[in-house]
């Protein structure tokens, strides 16, 4: 099938692959502080991984490769352990004192938060140029 | 016999371009979706295009214009400078991807043109 904006399958799961690293980035930073998780303990740092997947498989007669798409693989538990914080008065202290906090650092989630956004832009930026290219495609001919 | 209206070389050679540059661009979208991907590498146009349509141009045959297929293929040139051996550089594939639209416009321009040339000459009427 012919798309009239060239690209767009590789662009729309582009996005859709940042805006699913975003929402894992916000879920990161909104559990900084999270003890008690679902399974009872403290949070894990999640991170997403992407994978590219051929576009659509372009008739045989053309050689060559064909553009790919991109998709998130898994979301994978950061394997790091809770750092333990001494705080006798938090109700999820252990014997000796020590809270078992999830280890997120916010300046490396921050980050991880703009490289995302500067990638989302870059292909709002594409979809922009093949509307653009359409546009002009479809003025062929016309005074 | 009609054909031999849009037979001109230049024409068709505007028009290869053309299609270049719908090729160029969707490479640039892969390229651009799979920034953040480990290991993967950049597309292009085939380097072997632009010589080959050259000789089809030098020739002046129309048929051997219109028998070029362009088709992508990995940028060997295009040198990692990243830890993940990633290929693809945001800043110059944003920069590819301008140069491809103004490639773009010439290109539409050019068709139009001539085919608006056509119709002049056909009508008498600009």
């Amino acid at each position: 099938m012919i798309n009239i904006l060239s690209g767009i399958d590789s662009t729309a799961a582009a996005l859709n692959a940042e805006r699913v690293r975003m929402d894992i980035v916000s879920e990161n930073i909104a559990n900084i502080n999270t003890t008690r998780g679902i399974d009872g303990k403290p949070y894990q740092r999640q991170q997403v991984v992407f994978e590219s997947v051929l576009a659509e498989q372009q008739s045989s007669d053309v050689s060559g490769f064909s553009p790919q798409t991109v998709k998130v693989a898994r979301i994978e538990k950061d394997p790091r352990p809770p750092i333990m914080v001494y705080n006798p008065s938090h109700p999820d202290a252990n014997a000796q004192g020590m809270v078992a906090m999830p280890d997120i650092n916010i300046h490396e989630e921050m980050v991880d938060m703009i490289a995302g956004s500067r990638a989302f832009e870059a292909n709002l930026a594409v979809i922009k140029n093949a509307r653009a290219m359409a546009m002009q495609a479809l003025s062929i001919g016309k005074p | 016999m009609i054909d031999a209206l849009f037979n001109q070389p230049n024409y068709l050679a505007a028009k290869k371009m053309l299609d270049v540059t719908v090729l160029r661009h969707e490479a640039i979208a892969s390229n651009l979706a799979n920034v953040e991907v480990p290991n993967y590498k950049r597309l292009d146009v085939s380097p072997s295009f632009e010589s080959q349509l050259a000789q089809a141009v030098a020739s002046r045959d129309p048929a051997q214009i219109a028998a070029i297929q362009p088709s992508l293929s990995i940028d060997t040139s295009a040198s990692s400078g990243r830890n993940d051996g990633n290929t693809v550089q945001l800043e110059t594939e944003m920069l590819k991807l301008n140069q491809n639209m103004v490639e773009d416009t010439l290109e539409t321009q050019l068709v139009s043109r001539s085919l608006l040339k056509l119709r002049s000459a056909i009508t008498g009427k600009s």
